[in-house]
């Protein structure tokens, strides 16, 4: 039996690397043009070659999205773009034009096709519809319940996705245009300007019934799939995947580390105790920076799943540096500042082989080895004593909210 | 060019018959339809008896559990004599073709459908035809339409459906604010954004909620040119309170030429003042975010 796949999200080179290096088996990305997320950095088409060859390096696969909603002129350059990923061993291009499918298996024979969320895919006639079309892989539709999930994965033969953590959207994915009406910017072809997380008046007729202390909004909390993780696993799912191209290098390390243990966990001891499930979620909040829930999973999504009051995301300051190098023999890291940290505070380590692991600040310098004590510029490069051995691409924390 | 009315009200039946080659009728998957069962089937014996075509709508998704539903709800279509299947789900499609229903399927992807190439593989599958994207510029659809004449369908009028959410974003509101509402099914609720002006209708359904543009779309300037290439022209009645309103407007659209759209269009915007807009017809919506 295949092991479940872990698929992550990335911005950018860097992103797609730590995420392969903290434990995906696949990452998905967006090339400069057909990608949904225009605002991430978006690899170029040296990062896409460059990145390709990277994760087969680590046996991960890489999968490309090429999934706008097109318009006729949106098609220019897209079977030289499909036969570039086949060429460069993109393991799989991630659509929601159907119209593709036979352009993909015609262009690039070595890539498979997945169906994007944005087909809402949410039975198994549609599944099956979708294979016969030739689909290689369905994304289900985040409004599916784990009972739905289930049931569907008894009854197709395709190989299924399924989201597991991050944000969503409050309608159907792809069939909002709120954007599109109240900014101009078009929801699917990257544009959204997440109009359903704005407040909202409610009104009958002329009447105003909205309370004007909480008034109306679609915002959903973000979703956190954790406790479904062994169901998933006992159903076939094929993948389980992570929301988040827009996110941080810090919440792509700590959502991905955390759910690759729990993933090892289980396959290895066959069930994860209440327990080990309440230490995972504790990790997976270290990078929360909106509350989360389980969406659809357990069948209803009620107001305590929604965002009142607030319209947007917050930013935690709690990831303070990136692990460039480490001197072993003087116990001494080079680091790269991402937060405001100081002398005496206590911080925690982590990376891909490093279980968080605290210490205190003592001996900070700079590149001239002048003794620092506050670090408070954002990309310094600073040199750090730590009390035992880090390496690139570990990363450190604060203890504070923790 | 076929002209169809989406019928929402029982009262309204005759007058619809007697002006619309065919009308839209939604019972199950569905939304902004509430007929009894008995009512549908009433809808549909006075659409045979008068020959009017008489069109299903299935626009709304369809989940694991309801999968039986879909199926007994084919059964009943199966016996009775559709003149299409107006299906958003790509379940339906599954399911139309055990019943050998394929032919009758008329895709309505909402907003997914925006190009020539998904059109020809639509049509490819043995549809009958799509509706395509409310959302496309008028040359976006001068091309598609060109390129597959009398197989393609377009909201010619009426509100724009912008979002559709399987939430219950209304429930979930007065739940929070602890506040009992009589809401389900109710057309007459509006949202504003707490930073603009627009009135934008939302309705909550046991099948979710979705909100529609403030405005009301209409294509009489442009209709002449499009309509020998398109196979059904779809006027859709939600929140539209005005019933001579509805019907003037389809006997408007059916005697409309190139001499007269503008006379029309003029007189409709006199008679029936209301906030009317061509959409995205000369608006692109590509502005991304840097």
């Amino acid at each position: 039996m295949n092991k479940i796949e872990l698929l992550a999200p990335a911005k950018d080179l860097m992103k797609a690397k730590i995420a392969i290096m903290y434990g995906a088996d696949a990452v998905y990305v967006g090339g400069r043009f057909y990608s949904l997320r225009s605002r991430a950095s978006n690899f170029s088409l040296e990062d896409l070659k460059e990145i390709s060859t990277f994760a087969k390096k680590y046996g991960a696969k890489v999968y490309v999205t090429v999934n706008i909603i097109f318009h006729d002129d949106d098609y220019y350059g897209i079977r030289e773009y499909l036969r570039y990923l086949d060429s460069i061993g993109i393991d799989a291009v991630i659509i929601s034009s159907l119209a593709l499918i036979p352009v993909v298996k015609r262009e690039a024979p070595h890539m498979e096709c997945h169906i994007s969320t944005q087909l809402s895919s949410l039975n198994s006639s549609a599944v099956r519809t979708l294979k016969e079309f030739g689909a290689d892989r369905v994304v289900l539709g985040r409004e599916a319940s784990m009972d739905q999930i289930e049931q569907i994965a008894k009854k197709v033969s395709v190989p299924l996705e399924v989201f597991i953590h991050g944000g969503m959207c409050s309608n159907y994915s792809g069939r909002c245009t709120l954007s599109n009406r109240m900014t101009l910017r078009d929801a699917n072809r990257g544009g959204c300007a997440h109009s359903c997380r704005w407040k909202y008046h409610l009104f009958d007729g002329d009447k105003p019934i909205s309370n004007p202390n909480c008034l109306l909004s679609m915002s959903s909390k973000d979703l956190r799939a954790s406790a479904y993780i062994e169901r998933m696993i006992r159903c076939h799912i094929a993948s389980l995947k992570i929301e988040g191209r827009m996110k941080s290098e810090y919440y792509i390390a700590q959502v991905v580390k955390t759910y690759r243990n729990m993933i090892d966990e289980i396959y290895e001891k066959g069930t994860l105790s209440p327990q080990r499930l309440a230490y995972y979620d504790g990790e997976l909040s270290k990078a929360e920076n909106r509350p989360s829930n389980d969406g659809f999973l357990s069948g209803d999504c009620d107001n305590s799943r929604h965002l009142y009051g607030v319209n947007g995301a917050g930013v935690t300051h709690d990831y303070i540096a990136y692990v460039r190098d480490y001197d072993g023999k003087r116990g001494i890291a080079t680091i790269e500042v991402k937060n405001v940290f100081s002398s005496g505070d206590v911080v925690e380590a982590f990376g891909p082989d490093l279980d968080n692991k605290r210490f205190k600040v003592e001996y900070m310098f700079d590149e001239e080895w002048q003794s620092v004590l506050l670090a408070n510029k954002p990309t310094q490069i600073l040199r750090l004593r730590i009390p035992f051995a880090v390496k690139e691409g570990d990363m450190i924390r604060k203890v504070s909210r923790i | 060019m076929e002209l169809l009315l989406t019928l929402r009200k029982m009262d309204q039946l005759e007058r619809a018959v007697s002006v619309a080659d065919g009308i839209i009728v939604g019972k199950f998957f569905s939304s902004g339809y509430h007929f009894t069962m008995h009512e549908f089937n009433q809808i549909y014996s006075y659409c045979k008896a008068h020959h009017c075509k008489f069109y299903i709508a299935m626009d709304n998704f369809v989940s694991e559990n309801e999968k039986m539903l879909m199926y007994e709800y084919f059964d009943y279509i199966d016996s009775l004599d559709v003149d299409g299947i107006y299906f958003h789900d790509l379940g339906i499609y599954d399911a139309a073709k055990s019943y050998n229903l394929v032919s009758k399927l008329i895709y309505d992807g909402k907003t997914v459908l925006c190009n020539s190439l998904d059109t020809a593989f639509w049509l490819d599958k043995g549809i009958d035809s799509v509706v395509l994207s409310r959302e496309l510029t008028l040359p976006e659809i001068r091309t598609i339409v060109h390129n597959n004449p009398q197989k393609t369908d377009l909201q010619i009028f009426g509100h724009l459906r912008m979002s559709q959410s399987k939430r219950k974003f209304l429930t979930n509101y007065f739940r929070e604010i602890g506040k009992e509402y009589d809401f389900l099914n109710k057309e007459t609720l509006t949202l504003i954004e707490e930073n603009r002006n627009d009135r934008m209708p939302i309705l909550e359904e046991e099948s979710g909620t979705s909100i529609y543009t403030d405005y009301i779309f209409e294509m009489f300037s442009e209709i002449t040119s499009l309509s020998p290439y398109l196979k059904r022209g779809i006027i859709d009645t939600l929140f539209i309170e005005n019933e001579k309103q509805i019907f003037e407007v389809c006997r408007d659209y059916k005697r409309i030429t190139s001499q007269n759209r503008e006379f029309i269009k003029n007189s409709l915007y006199h008679n029936y003042p209301d906030n009317y807009s061509s959409g995205y017809l000369y608006q692109k919506t590509n502005i991304t975010k840097e």
